[in-house]
């Protein structure tokens, strides 16, 4: 409960709270003297009327008539008006009350209010006990000339007791509803808190589930659609890369420990063996331990490599690189070796918009699939390396060989990290370089698709695809460089 | 050449001394930033290689208060990291070259050696560069053997400059991708292999000395010596 009334949205409530209670005072306030000032006024307005009527009588026609007609007046039962007429000696002329209200003298000619008890009358005529009242009234004394040394008193009062009744009613509404006001903003507040606080809360249990070690767990989804979700959708996200990079982390190591233990253990055997035999016996075991140290060099320069490239520290170096150029640098470093190795490398590019890309990291990934080519395409004859404009300004870049090829259903498998298809098992290589193409690819929010490079009449070759957004359509390029990008392996 | 390797990790200093020794070169050594700082201002060395990462007083900061200093002694940073804005850094801190670890070490060698060479043939305007009877001009981009002029592609006059200026030096395949095709990384095949085989065919096949050497284990040189 406490920390229910901690809660930032609780604070928001009271203070919403607060003033929506001080806006329904307000408008009770208005709404109440408005009401009442208006009926107040209403009521002398008509007495003072009454009054004047009188007083024309008392001018015209004199003291006999005026208590004539204020006896045929007074006579009505119970339409709230009071009268009375007094003679100078303080003898009652005429009238509905027994005796004037002793406020009246001390009010002088003014308005006053005053109470009394009435008796009741039922519809015989026979009294049935009294009943409080409450008036409202002034008097005043009529002279027959000004300088007359008597007068008459004429009292006239309403009954207001109905609408004193209404008053007080109006007030006490008005508080009831204030606090009613009040109470139901604290408990929807206190609700809303609560579930906010919940939905905070299931964040907050799925982070401490992950801090102690449970990286597969994920903030549960309302299908609200609101702000909170999109915070937990993201939250999510987040959580999958972090997952992804710590998977891809323990595979690392798992296949580090794998690749490297068992050429250390060949070291160590070899070395051990070198000890027991001749000179020639120890120069061969050297040249073979050199060998083998120079291939885990080379191992760990890619490893160091791919696990940089994947950290997003390249999306720092990017600007607008010319894809047709690099290839076009790169066939002609690449051109002897291929021409040597019994292929012919075939450029095609065409004048398409730059890429947002690093020149190295992109000469790299090419250099890593004509390596790729070279080795593995045997039996081929041609390598081509080809850019073209795609539909929807995307640049793609290719590097197709006629050699087997990678049978369809090892295609996303061969991506991964020391992955050698069983036939290549024996020619050389770390088993990374497809890996560091696919780390390239994610870093420039480029797709990486392996197909057939010929599909019919039976499939063969290997056809790498990398398409790259244009630079001049990317929004921002370092953020989408760090979105993930699925890796697609399909056939053509 | 007198060469201050400034290296935390003992045992890799042992061994790059040891190394450096052995091809005639003398070594000393510092075993964090301040104290190759001091070293390197009090001696007069030929070339610096420098960690990046060294304990009180890091690599950079080292090497731009000697350039602070005035000194100019060509230097080389070793590092464990090699992205390009590492590599920029080290330049942009007077740094004459750089290299990854894990590096073997004829690649340092042949590295630090062409640090010296480039002090001791300060950067005066050499357009001319011959080696035996083989000659080539920077300006005019020609090659000639035995006054017998060569055609060669672009590519391969830029290899052969290189090979040139660094003539009776070991000169490595990374070195070659380096300056020749401004690449940071190495193929896992032989493309450099191929290009140096070409060039050997146009500047030594048809004389009876061969000038441009494979040296086993390291990369290539060009000289004049048996």
């Amino acid at each position: 409960m406490l920390r229910l009334l901690r809660t930032t949205s609780f604070r928001f409530t009271i203070v919403y709270v607060l003033v929506f209670a001080v806006s329904v005072a307000l408008l009770g306030a208005l709404f109440y003297q408005a009401t009442f000032a208006v009926v107040s006024k209403q009521t002398d307005m008509m007495i003072d009327q009454d009054m004047n009527v009188l007083a024309e009588l008392f001018a015209a026609v004199g003291g006999g008539a005026l208590v004539r007609v204020m006896k045929d007046r007074a006579a009505w039962r119970d339409d709230g008006l009071y009268l009375l007429l007094s003679a100078p000696s303080g003898a009652l002329l005429a009238g509905n009350l027994t005796s004037l209200p002793p406020e009246a003298l001390r009010a002088n000619e003014a308005f006053f209010n005053f109470s009394f008890e009435r008796t009741r009358v039922d519809g015989a005529g026979r009294e049935i006990g009294v009943e409080p009242r409450e008036a409202r009234g002034k008097i005043r004394r009529f002279r027959a000339s000004p300088d007359a040394e008597t007068s008459l008193l004429v009292f006239i009062a309403r009954d207001i007791s109905g609408r004193e009744a209404l008053r007080s009613q109006s007030r006490g509404q008005i508080t009831r509803i204030a606090i009613a006001t009040v109470l139901l903003g604290l408990v929807i507040g206190l609700l809303f808190s609560r579930s906010l606080l919940r939905r905070v809360d299931s964040v907050n249990r799925t982070a401490r589930a992950i801090r102690d070690g449970d990286l597969s767990r994920r903030i549960a989804l309302t299908g609200a659609g609101d702000e909170l979700e999109n915070l937990a959708i993201n939250l999510n996200a987040m959580l999958d890369q972090i997952e992804r990079l710590m998977n891809g982390m323990r595979e690392v190591s798992d296949n580090i420990a794998h690749d490297l233990r068992s050429p250390l253990t060949r070291i160590k055997g070899r070395l051990a063996e070198a000890l027991k035999g001749d000179d020639a016996a120890r120069a061969e075991a050297l040249r073979a331990t050199l060998e083998d140290s120079e291939r885990m060099l080379s191992t760990f320069n890619a490893l160091l490599s791919i696990a940089r490239i994947e950290s997003g520290e390249a999306a720092g170096a990017m600007e607008p690189v010319d894809l047709a150029a690099i290839v076009a640098e790169l066939a002609e470093l690449y051109e002897p070796a291929a021409q040597d190795a019994g292929f012919a490398l075939e450029v095609k590019t065409q004048p398409a918009p730059p890429v947002w890309g690093s020149r190295e990291l992109i000469s790299q990934a090419v250099a890593n699939l004509l390596d790729n080519a070279l080795k593995y395409a045997e039996g081929g004859s041609t390598i081509g390396i080809a850019v073209r404009r795609n539909r929807d300004d995307r640049v793609q870049l290719s590097v197709r060989d006629d050699g087997p090829g990678v049978p369809a259903g090892e295609r996303e498998h061969v991506l991964k990290r020391f992955v050698r298809l069983e036939a290549s098992r024996t020619s050389q290589g770390s088993g990374l370089g497809l890996s560091l193409v696919s780390a390239i690819a994610r870093a420039h929010g480029a797709s990486l698709t392996l197909s057939d490079a010929i599909s019919s009449p039976n499939p063969r070759g290997l056809n790498v695809t990398l398409n790259f957004r244009s630079a001049d359509t990317r929004v921002s390029p370092a953020a989408s460089a760090r979105a993930p990008r699925e890796l697609t392996a399909q056939a053509q | 050449m007198r060469i201050l390797v400034i290296e935390d990790d003992a045992e890799t200093a042992a061994y790059l001394s040891k190394g450096l020794r052995e091809a005639g070169h003398v070594v000393d050594h510092a075993l964090d930033g301040e104290v190759g700082l001091n070293m390197a201002g009090a001696g007069d060395y030929d070339a610096l290689v420098i960690d990046r990462m060294l304990p009180k007083l890091d690599g950079v900061s080292l090497l731009t208060r000697r350039r602070e200093a005035g000194d100019e002694t060509p230097a080389l940073f070793l590092s464990a990291l090699g992205e390009v804005d590492d590599r920029v850094k080290g330049f942009e801190a007077g740094g004459d070259d750089y290299l990854v670890k894990p590096y073997a070490f004829p690649e340092l060698l042949a590295r630090v050696e062409a640090l010296g060479r480039r002090r001791s043939a300060p950067a005066n305007v050499t357009t001319r560069y011959s080696v035996g009877d083989l000659e080539i001009d920077v300006l005019t981009r020609t090659v000639r053997r035995a006054s017998k002029r060569i055609d060669l592609q672009p590519r391969e006059f830029r290899l052969l400059e290189y090979l040139m200026r660094h003539a009776d030096q070991v000169v490595t395949r990374t070195m070659l991708l380096e300056n020749v095709w401004e690449y940071h990384f190495d193929p896992q095949t032989n493309v450099i292999d191929v290009h140096i085989s070409r060039l050997r065919s146009k500047i030594d096949k048809d004389f009876d000395k061969a000038l441009l050497k494979t040296i086993r284990g390291a990369g290539y040189t060009i000289t004049d010596a048996d």
